[in-house]
């Protein structure tokens, strides 16, 4: 990394904590919900939570909120906001390196997933107790791709956009869906079978469960992890090469 | 340093949807010089420099900048070549001292100083006002000491003080060889600052070369008015003033002498009028500007092109009767 990258990345770090959206989607949002939800079903073990503590079960899935609020609503409205301001057209003139900003915007996001879980684990902790890690390479290799993927459509859906209100806008669609089905609502399995079937095909339910099953000694969720693994190739593949500079 | 191209196009062409905005461009910059793009809203200014700058690929012609490719050696180029860009914004959260430091790798107390931006180094961008923001532009385009310096609506927003005080850096850029491309609206700065000014309109040049020489060849007459009551001392007639050297047409009414003519009509008049005793204490003049002669220039070759078009259309129209 050049010295021009590194001050670019130091930089959009610095703006990112500026940045009330992000502080209040990435780092508020989901502890907050996570309180009143994981406190909601108590701490019985339940078959509708795969047969473990409703509390713990949110707490993990948690986790993969932050992801969402990242990939969802942080990149993709700040990175539309730069393209709409021409902040682009300035970095891109101003001579730094074709990739800096793709890597300035990798880094930044998931700086902010490691921060906002890092937030989330650290309020959980003492609430609801953190659930032993079964398969802790799974795990966080499961939440890792995840937050790679998320990262990336977040980049992608900001390169697309062509405003900072329409990126806030789909983002905010596509994240409570996201949100709902596939991690902080309801468990899958006192869903209906039509919501059931939704869920499955939502990227975010498939990071869930491929951070949740191996975290809780569910399962391995070895097809989860599969596709959370193609989709972090494919979607980084793309933004990569759509956020040169 | 000086005589060095800095900028060498030829032949540029550019289209976007299958309108050309740029077609079959030459521009040359050379060290020390300052050359100036002006023309109407569209003429394609902006995406020339764009391409200079490799932003845009050109869709035929070649350009070097500096000896270098702007498109396949666009980063290195870059490095030596400071821009402020239209419609190009900072994050809005970023103060001033930061956007030195992310764009420089230093600060640079001296420019900040005297672009009069020194206690706003702690503000947000947010929060700088029009002229604030476009000084910072300045300052961000010139901290790296480029080589070549590309200012598009430069003084856009500024305050007469602070306009001139950009004019006073952009003259210093000249006398140390640094070659600056200008693109403006504002007429006045490219006639207080350029050497050389290309005209364009729909993408192409009508005409380039001095101010001073675009303003003689297309400007319209200076006009002398100055009052001269009948019986006055001396006698000028209208006869004698319309035999001066450069004298157009002279006009005489209730008094009033209104006369056009060449820039050099202004001397003769005005030495036979003092020889001939009568100093009017009213006497105006009027010296075609840059505006007034890019004016003329436009709406002229605006003519041409439908004088063109009607006799496309009327060929045309004979072709089908045939």
């Amino acid at each position: 990394m050049n010295a021009a990258t590194g001050r670019l990345v130091r930089t959009e770090l610095k703006l990112m904590l500026r940045e009330p959206l992000t502080l209040i989607f990435v780092f508020v949002f989901p502890v907050v919900t996570m309180l009143i939800i994981g406190g909601s079903f108590g701490t019985k073990p339940s078959g509708a939570f795969d047969g473990v503590n409703p509390s713990h079960w949110y707490v993990a899935s948690y986790l993969t909120v932050v992801i969402a609020a990242t990939g969802l609503i942080m990149v993709p409205v700040h990175l539309a906001s730069y393209r709409e301001r021409g902040v682009l057209r300035r970095f891109s003139a101003a001579g730094f390196s074709r990739w800096s900003f793709a890597l300035a915007e990798a880094v930044t996001g998931l700086v902010a997933v490691a921060g906002g879980a890092a937030v989330l684990l650290a309020v959980a902790a003492p609430v609801y107790g953190l659930p032993a890690l079964h398969d802790p390479v799974a795990a966080v290799t499961g939440f890792s791709l995840g937050a790679v993927a998320f990262v990336a459509i977040g980049v992608l859906l900001g390169t697309v956009l062509p405003s900072a209100r329409s990126a806030q806008a789909v983002g905010l669609v596509l994240f409570f869906p996201s949100f709902l089905l596939g991690a902080g609502g309801p468990p899958p399995k006192v869903m209906g079978s039509a919501l059931r079937s939704i869920a499955g095909y939502l990227p975010l339910t498939r990071v869930s469960d491929a951070v949740r099953d191996p975290w809780l000694g569910i399962g391995p969720a070895t097809a989860s992890l599969v596709a959370v693994a193609a989709l972090a190739a494919v979607a980084t593949a793309i933004a990569a090469r759509r956020s040169t500079l | 340093m000086d005589n060095v191209n800095v900028v060498v196009v030829r032949g540029l062409r550019k289209s976007y949807g299958g309108r050309t905005v740029v077609d079959g461009l030459d521009l040359d910059v050379r060290a020390g010089q300052i050359v100036g793009l002006i023309g109407a809203n569209g003429a394609g200014k902006t995406t020339t420099v764009e391409c200079v700058q490799g932003l845009r690929r050109a869709d035929a012609g070649t350009l070097r900048v500096l000896g270098l490719d702007p498109v396949n050696e666009g980063e290195k180029l870059r490095c030596l070549v400071g821009s402020q860009l239209q419609s190009s914004g900072l994050p809005d959260r970023l103060r001033v001292g930061e956007a030195l430091e992310l764009f420089a790798g230093r600060h640079d107390d001296d420019l900040l100083e005297e672009f009069g931006l020194s206690d706003r180094r702690r503000n947000a961008f947010g929060s700088l006002s029009g002229g604030e923001r476009q000084r910072l532009f300045l300052v961000l385009a010139l901290v790296n000491r480029p080589r070549l310096v590309i200012l598009d609506e430069l003084t856009q927003g500024l305050d007469p003080s602070a306009r001139r005080s950009v004019w006073a850096a952009i003259d210093q850029l000249r006398t140390g060889g640094t070659a600056v491309l200008l693109v403006t609206h504002e007429l006045e700065d490219a006639e207080r600052l350029c050497d050389r000014v290309v005209a364009m309109r729909a993408g192409r040049v009508l005409d380039a070369g001095s101010p001073a020489e675009l303003v003689d060849r297309h400007g319209p007459w200076a006009t002398v008015r100055f009052s001269m009551p009948a019986g006055s001392p001396g006698v000028v007639t209208p006869e004698r003033l319309r035999r001066l050297p450069g004298v157009g047409d002279v006009t005489w009414e209730r008094g009033r002498v209104t006369l056009r003519g060449e820039r050099a009509a202004i001397a003769h008049v005005c030495a036979a009028l003092v020889s001939a005793g009568w100093v009017p204490p009213d006497l105006s003049v009027h010296v075609p500007s840059l505006e007034d002669a890019l004016v003329d220039l436009l709406e002229r070759s605006s003519a041409d092109d439908e004088l063109a078009t009607d006799k496309v259309v009327h060929l045309d129209t004979i072709g089908a009767n045939r």
